[in-house]
């Protein structure tokens, strides 16, 4: 009895034996270099943009707004902190023509005197970061144009709106787009960009450097704090002569904000500094500063549409 | 102390035994269906990893949750993302064990019953379930279909797509096993 006994132990430390012997058997397949999905909700952190592009026949629908002034001279509860205002406002579609490029075409109001813009964009994933850390970095690529069909200033040749020609309403933008999801939680952004615009207030610059940082950090499974900051490399005479003849003083434009998913829309709450929407625009003229309660409430929804063939 | 030599008779009898009757399956088809009325949502992954002793009826399965291909790319996405937690969960796995032995040297089809644990997201949770084999040259397929309920898993869907997700989704297995070389 006593044996049959120790036999039946034995026998059942043989089935957990062979459990794990099967586990050794098991080839667990990997996907080879498996990339990094979801580093960012969404195409955009506040101002800037972030490494993600839009599905192969996703269409993407996004409105942005921009409020007045919350504090300061202009804000306060005589304009509803900002409520009576707003500054700016964006309509953008962005569809994916692969899982790497999209195409992007919106409306925005424009924050500055260069008014009733239009964008064109294109936006490819060059690298995709690997969860094995064989490539670190993602890199996705941004150009775009920006039109301004404001009617042209014919009084004031100094103005930014004295359009000689068609060619004067162009503004480009390009950028780099370096992206890194750290963990689950936390993704970071660095955006070296290019501005170019055709016709500028006069003695601004036409071209200007900038770099972009952001970040984000999920709090919970669908709400995250995002951040950015944008850091343009000013020419010193050029930025002193508009401090002190033009009488506008530029400032770093800040994002901060909480951004809502909820499959297949996201939300962003934000408040920034940042009057435009537009990177022609927030990069080359934030005006308003956050320590004169020159920052405002913000927001942005984005929808997502399958097309296609299901 | 007249038991020693059987310990190790035995020991080494199994593991001999064990590797010839170990079978393994690297591309199993994995799929799971979830079917209201606004939305079918289905998940394929064609890369599931199996391995079953034929003599003791022992079976393992497993598969990446980041295998799974939707038809809607956000889909997946969420599914990693907000649903699975694939980071932290990468895998999916069951554990279990057949109601018979599966007999590799005469071809059949029969039904066996299979208990064991299924662990999705981190949960795990006894299953029970039946699986359809048949034995063919010394090759064995195993199907089998069975019902997950999402909640048991701890996965959590939020009330704005409640109506888009199923409370029980359907998982369905199609393996092909060949004897381990």
């Amino acid at each position: 009895m006593k044996k049959t006994i120790t036999l039946a132990l034995l026998f059942s430390a043989f089935y957990s034996y062979g459990q794990v012997e099967l586990e050794q058997a098991l080839s667990t397949n990997t996907n080879g270099h498996e990339k990094v999905s979801a580093t960012f909700k969404s195409t955009r952190l506040i101002n800037g943009h972030t490494n993600e592009t839009i599905h192969k026949n996703e269409l993407d629908f996004k409105v942005d707004h921009r409020f007045g002034d919350i504090a300061g001279s202009n804000g306060g509860l005589r304009q509803f902190f900002g409520l009576d205002n707003s500054t700016d406002i964006r309509i953008g579609f962005e569809y994916g023509l692969s899982d790497k490029l999209t195409i992007g075409l919106a409306r925005a109001k424009g924050a500055t005197t260069v008014q009733q813009l239009y964008e064109g964009s294109l936006k490819y994933k060059l690298l995709e970061q690997t969860v094995d850390g064989h490539v670190p970095v993602a890199i996705t690529l941004f150009g775009s144009n920006t039109i301004a069909a404001v009617r042209a200033n014919r009084e004031d040749p100094t103005s930014a709106t004295a359009y000689e020609n068609f060619g004067d309403r162009m503004n480009y933008v390009a950028q780099m787009i370096i992206a890194r999801k750290f963990n689950s939680n936390f993704s970071f952004v660095l955006s070296p960009t290019y501005v170019h615009r055709n016709f500028t207030v006069f003695r601004d610059q036409n071209d200007l450097f900038a770099i972009g940082a952001g970040g984000r950090a999920k709090l919970s499974k669908r709400m995250a704090l995002v951040i950015d900051y944008f850091l343009p490399f000013r020419n010193d005479e050029d930025k002193a002569y508009l401090e002190q003849v033009g009488n506008r003083k530029f400032y770093n434009p800040l994002g901060v904000g909480l951004e809502i998913e909820t499959g297949g829309h996201v939300f962003h709450l934000n408040f920034t500094n940042a009057t435009a929407i537009q990177e022609v625009q927030y990069i080359t003229e934030t005006t308003s500063s956050w320590t004169k309660g020159q920052y405002r409430w913000g927001f942005g929804i984005s929808r997502r549409f399958t097309l296609g063939k299901e | 102390m007249k038991l020693f030599p059987v310990i190790i008779l035995l020991t080494l009898c199994h593991q001999s035994l064990i590797a010839q009757n170990v079978l393994i399956s690297n591309k199993a088809a994995v799929s799971f269906f979830s079917s209201t009325i606004v939305e079918d949502i289905e998940g394929k992954s064609a890369v599931g990893s199996s391995a079953i002793d034929a003599k003791t009826g022992d079976i393992i399965f497993k598969v990446p949750n980041t295998s799974f291909q939707f038809k809607k790319k956000l889909m997946q996405e969420h599914f990693n993302e907000n649903y699975m937690e694939s980071e932290k969960y990468p895998f999916s796995e069951f554990k279990g064990k057949l109601d018979r032995p599966i007999d590799l040297n005469s071809n059949g089809t029969y039904r066996a019953n299979v208990v064991g644990k299924l662990t999705v997201h981190g949960v795990t949770k006894d299953y029970k379930t039946t699986a359809d084999i048949s034995v063919n040259n010394g090759t064995m397929t195993a199907k089998s279909v069975f019902k997950v309920k999402v909640a048991d898993h701890n996965i959590k869907i939020p009330t704005l797509v409640f109506k888009n997700i199923a409370e029980i989704v359907e998982v369905r297995i199609n393996a092909l096993y060949q004897p381990k070389k």
